[in-house]
């Protein structure tokens, strides 16, 4: 299998990599979308995306993966049909794989995606059996979308219904089959190109505007590392080790801190006037905003969080969310940041 | 003198990168080659084949399974067991992958191809280098463009007189020996790697990419790339100002969305006193052939400097003012009303089509899997199951399937179409109405956003009309398009019209549905020649309307006159087009007006 550039080893663009460092800490942000010209590291900081995530037990020959202390509730595999549920915990065998980063290309058909009838069981023993799709793949992992404005729109209908309920629900070809798909999604685009529609715009977590770096030496040292890189990618990638188990120790130890973090009253009273400010429809905007800022002061090893957090996500979290023109191109970012500004002068 | 040799530059140039293909097949991704059908191409591809790299073509037919790979149907089922086969990217390995009128290779065919390019850097096994040969000329759409990024090196032929490669070459001393024999191949790609580079150089490519206002940091890597392959193909096991100027004229100049004018950072930049300058001359030189290559494909750059008008300010004041002189949802009218027949429209695709890839499933329907048409399985066991009994004396098998019994998915699938907006910016229309109309067609975009069209932008004035905006679903840009356009001159009409009929075939060539709008007052006043004459002028328009009438697509003209004009309407009418005057912002007559479109359409 292709190595991938090391995490750790790509330069600037540090929103980008603090909001994909963000979810990998709490999946439940809701994904991230990286909106940028071609050649800004995009698709290289998602595709390293793995590199951060500590493996995941699961259910052994369970093709939905499930968590086997508690195995998705629409998993057909694990969960045990109806009349023999038993009270006694089943026994289950055990694996470690590394988490998935499933790519979900632009021409994909709707039957890689949700899933079809699998045609060598078809075929050769005449058994009518479901061959999961990218969806089933991704579940407890990342799926990435490069170029996402440039999905169909079909597609797109799709992963709108199954992002919002995390199962993927399968009328077709004769098949019925419910199976549990929660996975964060990752999207990657360039605006110039085409925009995104409001409703999966909504499912994105975070949002972040990449742009070419205009420092020389920094754009140096970004060629310099991917050309080390080429030439040799493991012996890079070996040289890069120790820093990338570091970064990962860093986000299990955040991991394991989240739920202790404290998010107070006065916070979620800030964060509730930032929203209505900036006339965010929806309840989500808050909730994310939460989340993130819980993962982020996890991620600084802090105990609680604190208004420069809300600074430093505010403008991650909502500036996708603005209800606006679609055709003013004010900076969003811009207009998150001076409302907050105005709210915590007051 | 050095224009009559600049062709052999570029041969050589395009004979040299056949070299660094076999030194490094897959490294620097490729080579986008713009030449038309020809002896001229047909030359470069026989070099091609004489270099012994293993070549797999792309038809433009390919379906995704043959691409990466998949179930091999007839085989499976010919053995009842399963058969699974290697798509042509695997096969390519170590090679090179060849794509034939790749300005047409379908986008859904493109996504896979970059992904697996972009997965090669990384791979252990050899990669594969993709030669993109593009014919699109003058307002086609270009290469793709994620793909075209990826592609190292661009050449274009299409300078270069078929009678100066057919006759000259077999004796001129200038083309170089082409293909490496294997032993000094062998050590010339192990050396490519170890080749040397100052920090300097790295930095010298930096700032030239910078300069030449190239934004992307894949385009100095590749360019680093193919400096490495060219220092090994010397023999060289250090970076010389040779290679990268092979580099900078092949990988860079190409690219360039600006002048190297802005020479601000590379004399800032002392420690790297040869390259630059060096590349930067050599761009002076190239471009003689790389503009017009340019302003086909970067609008960009002339969007930049439409932003600079002064006036601009003023104008989007104006346009606010004119935002609410168009009602809501005329587009979604337009679209829904039914197609107008005029006997002519026959066959064109409509609002739906339907086919075997992709939208909502349809039932499906007998016919051979293949191609584009998948396999529906259970439709062919259904066909299958009630023939068994008397197949079962002919067949030992268990379940005896016959080529009759195939059916095929097919999906229904709504066209995407394109606002095709022709703005009128000649003085009469201008002065006092363009804003005006500008904001009318803002209402139009943000409608389109709704529907998630795709717009394209035709504005005329002065002699001639011209493109502001290739289909395009980003109305940033259309909006910025627009505001930056000045208006005064005379009206060319036709001119405009025959731009837009172009465009409209264009679109329809992609499968893509036009549906026209025109801003004007129809006061034609310069021929299609480009002369003055209001008759001549007016009979030229009256043609081309005409003309689009055959194509059968919607029409919608907006007279911006600021008396309801008959003559406009007689035209609107010409085209088989609906007729929307726009007197001064009085938003109830303009409804009425709608009212009376609806019910006349009903």
């Amino acid at each position: 299998m292709a190595s991938t550039f090391p995490f750790a080893a790509i330069v600037g663009q540090d929103e980008m990599t603090l909001a994909i460092q963000v979810v990998a800490i709490d999946p439940a942000v809701g994904g991230v979308l990286v909106l940028g010209d071609r050649g800004t590291g995009k698709s290289t900081a998602v595709r390293a995306l793995a590199d951060l995530l500590p493996p995941i037990q699961v259910v052994k020959g369970c093709p939905y993966r499930c968590d086997p202390t508690q195995p998705a509730n629409a998993c057909p595999i694990c969960q045990a049909p109806e009349g023999e549920r038993s009270e006694k915990p089943v026994k289950r065998a055990v694996e470690t794989q590394p988490v998935r980063v499933v790519d979900l290309p632009l021409g994909s058909t709707e039957d890689r995606i949700v899933g079809a009838l699998d045609l060598e069981k078809a075929l050769s023993q005449g058994v009518k059996e479901f061959s999961p799709g990218l969806l089933a793949q991704a579940h407890r992992g990342f799926l990435y979308i490069d170029e996402v404005n440039l999905l169909e729109d079909h597609l797109v209908d799709l992963l709108i219904d199954v992002a919002a309920s995390g199962e993927n629900l399968v009328e077709r070809e004769g098949l019925s089959i419910r199976h549990p798909a929660r996975f964060v999604l990752v999207g990657s685009g360039n605006p110039e190109e085409g925009e995104l529609r409001p409703q999966l715009l909504d499912r994105f977590g975070l949002s972040v505007q990449v742009r070419t770096p205009q420092d020389i030496a920094l754009r140096v040292a970004v060629i310099k590392r991917r050309d080390a890189f080429d030439r040799d990618p493991e012996g890079y990638k070996a040289e890069w080790q120790s820093e990338s188990e570091r970064l990962q120790k860093r986000i299990v130890k955040a991991r394991k801190a989240l739920p202790s973090i404290v998010v107070d009253d006065a916070m979620l009273t800030l964060c509730a006037r930032l929203c209505q400010a900036l006339g965010t429809d929806g309840l989500r905007a808050e909730l994310t905003l939460m989340r993130a800022m819980r993962a982020l002061a996890a991620l600084q090893g802090h105990k609680k969080v604190k208004p420069d957090h809300l600074k430093t996500i505010a403008p991650l979290a909502l500036s996708h969310r603005l209800r606006r023109n679609p055709l003013d191109d004010t900076d969003s970012g811009q207009r998150v940041q001076r409302c907050l500004d105005d709210l915590l002068a007051a | 003198m050095a224009d009559d040799l600049k062709w052999i530059d570029t041969w050589n140039d395009a004979m040299t990168s056949l070299q660094l293909l076999q030194i490094d097949p897959s490294g620097f991704g490729g080579i986008w080659l713009k030449s038309p059908y020809g002896p001229v191409r047909e030359a470069w591809l026989r070099e091609l084949a004489a270099i012994g790299l293993s070549v797999v073509r792309l038809p433009g037919n390919l379906d995704l399974e043959r691409l990466l790979g998949g179930i091999d149907l007839s085989a499976t089922l010919q053995t009842g067991q399963l058969q699974q086969q290697d798509g042509l990217l695997t096969q390519a390995r170590g090679g090179l992958v060849c794509i034939p009128m790749a300005e047409r290779f379908p986008d859904a065919l493109i996504a896979p191809l970059v992904q697996t390019v972009d997965s090669q850097a990384g791979a252990r096994d050899p990669g594969f280098g993709v030669i993109a040969l593009d014919e699109s000329d003058g307002d086609d759409a270009p290469l793709n463009p994620a793909l075209q990024e990826r592609l190292g090196l661009w050449l274009d032929l299409s300078g270069i007189a078929p009678a100066d490669v057919v006759g000259h070459l077999t004796d001129n001393t200038a083309v170089v020996g082409l293909c490496i024999d294997a032993p000094s191949l062998a050590v010339m790609r192990r050396a490519a790697p170890q080749v040397n580079v100052t920090d300097e150089q790295v930095a010298a490519l930096c700032v030239t990419a910078q300069s030449l206002g190239i934004a992307s940091l894949r385009i100095p890597t590749l360019a680093l790339r193919v400096a490495r392959a060219h220092a090994a193909l010397n023999g060289q096991t250090t970076l010389t100002d040779d290679d990268l100027a092979f580099a900078a004229r092949r990988v860079l100049a190409p690219r360039a969305t600006q002048n190297p004018v802005v020479n601000a950072p590379p004399p800032e930049d002392s420690q790297a006193p040869e390259p630059v300058p060096e590349s930067a001359t050599n761009d002076g030189g190239e471009t003689p052939e790389t503009p017009p290559l340019e302003d086909a494909q970067n609008p960009d750059s002339e969007d930049k400097t439409g932003e600079a008008v002064p006036t601009a300010a003023v104008e989007e004041m104006l346009v606010a003012a004119a935002l609410a002189s168009l009602p809501n949802g005329i587009l979604d009218r337009l679209l829904t009303r039914a197609g107008q027949s005029n006997g002519q429209a026959l066959g064109r695709s409509g609002q739906l089509k339907s086919g075997a890839q992709r939208g909502r499933p349809m039932p499906p329907r007998p016919g051979a899997p293949g191609g584009h048409a998948r396999l529906h399985v259970l439709a062919t066991l259904r066909a299958a199951v009630p023939k068994q009994r008397l197949r079962a004396r002919s067949s030992g098998a268990r379940l005896a399937i016959r080529g009759e019994d195939f059916h095929v998915h097919r999906y229904q699938q709504s066209s995407a179409s394109c606002l095709l907006l022709v703005l009128d910016a000649s003085g009469s229309a201008a002065l006092q109405r363009l804003a005006e109309a500008k904001g009318a067609v803002e209402r139009l975009l943000e409608q389109s956003y709704a529907r998630r069209d795709s717009v394209c932008i035709v504005a005329f004035k002065g002699a001639k009309a011209e493109l502001l905006l290739p289909m395009t679903r980003s109305l940033v840009r259309a909006k910025r398009a627009m505001t930056g356009l000045p208006g005064g001159g005379g009206t060319p009409l036709a001119a405009g019209l025959k731009m837009a009929y172009n465009q409209a075939a264009q679109l329809k060539r992609q499968g893509v549905t036009p549906l026209l709008v025109i801003l004007s007052d129809g006061r034609a006043n310069v021929t299609l020649a480009g002369l003055g004459g209001r008759a001549q002028a007016m009979a030229d328009a009256d043609q081309w309307c005409t003309q689009w009438r055959q194509t059968g697509h919607q029409a919608l003209w907006i007279d911006t006159s600021v008396q309801p004009d008959p003559q406009v309407q007689r035209l609107a009418q010409a085209m088989g087009g609906s007729y929307l005057p726009m007197p001064q912002a009085q938003a109830h007559r303009m409804a009425a007006a709608m009212d009376h479109l609806r019910r006349t359409s009903a």
